[in-house]
């Protein structure tokens, strides 16, 4: 299943928690006109590396398809940052 | 020899029951058991879906830091995967840079099977480091 919400929680100095929470789907209907500029931007840097563009869009699926359930926490002193990927 | 084998042999010796009952007895625990034992191995050693990377330290002023990350083993296969998309020109590149720093390493013998089949044997790793004020854990769960 491809990610549906990334959540990003930045703990500042003072000790407060700022949370974001990005849903993935609608972020990309919504970027979809870029997404695609960024499609054919990837298939001629394909063919001008000499790389499957097929094989390059499995694969980028494939990674994207595995990426719910990565999460990382990065926490220094009072500052923090959590990212999360459901 | 099984618990209930020797009762088996048991009741045949006293004329419990006969040697056909025995027999069919007998073939029914020996069904029973390899399920039993396949069970209670796929139990006892789930397969692991995350790596994780948990590092705690001091930091001079007296508070901490951490660092926990947890990347789930199919990104790390899908990562392996895109290995062979690596155009043979890159591969050859790299391995002559490799070759001038000492390393002469040929990336051509390193198949992206081999790369999967290391992932998939990660389960088995547990790198523990443990320092004064550091303390690294390397896992899969």
């Amino acid at each position: 299943m491809i990610p549906q919400l990334v959540t990003v929680r930045r703990r500042r100095a003072d000790g407060r928690w700022r949370r974001l929470f990005i849903p993935v789907v609608p972020v990309a209907l919504l970027l979809s006109p870029l997404l695609l500029l960024a499609v054919v931007g990837g298939v001629v840097a394909c063919f001008m590396f000499d790389v499957r563009p097929l094989g390059a869009l499995r694969g980028i699926g494939r990674v994207l398809w595995a990426l719910p359930g990565t999460r990382f926490e990065f926490e220094e002193g009072r500052t923090a940052l959590h990212v999360r990927i459901r | 020899m099984s618990e209930q084998r020797r009762q088996i042999l048991e009741m045949l010796a006293e004329g419990k029951i006969t040697a056909d009952e025995a027999e069919r007895l007998i073939n029914a625990v020996e069904r029973e058991q390899p399920e039993s034992s396949l069970g209670i191995g796929a139990r006892s050693k789930a397969k692991p879906k995350y790596l994780r990377v948990v590092l705690n330290s001091a930091d001079g002023s007296g508070g901490q830091d951490r660092i926990n990350v947890q990347v789930p083993l199919q990104l790390l296969r899908a990562g392996v995967r895109l290995t062979s998309l690596i155009p043979p020109r890159a591969i050859t590149l790299a391995n002559e840079e490799l070759d001038k720093s000492g390393f002469p390493i040929d990336l051509n013998e390193l198949k992206p099977q081999q790369l999967e089949e290391l992932i998939d044997h990660l389960d088995e790793v547990i790198v523990d480091i443990d320092d004064a004020d550091t303390s690294i854990r390397v896992f899969c769960e």
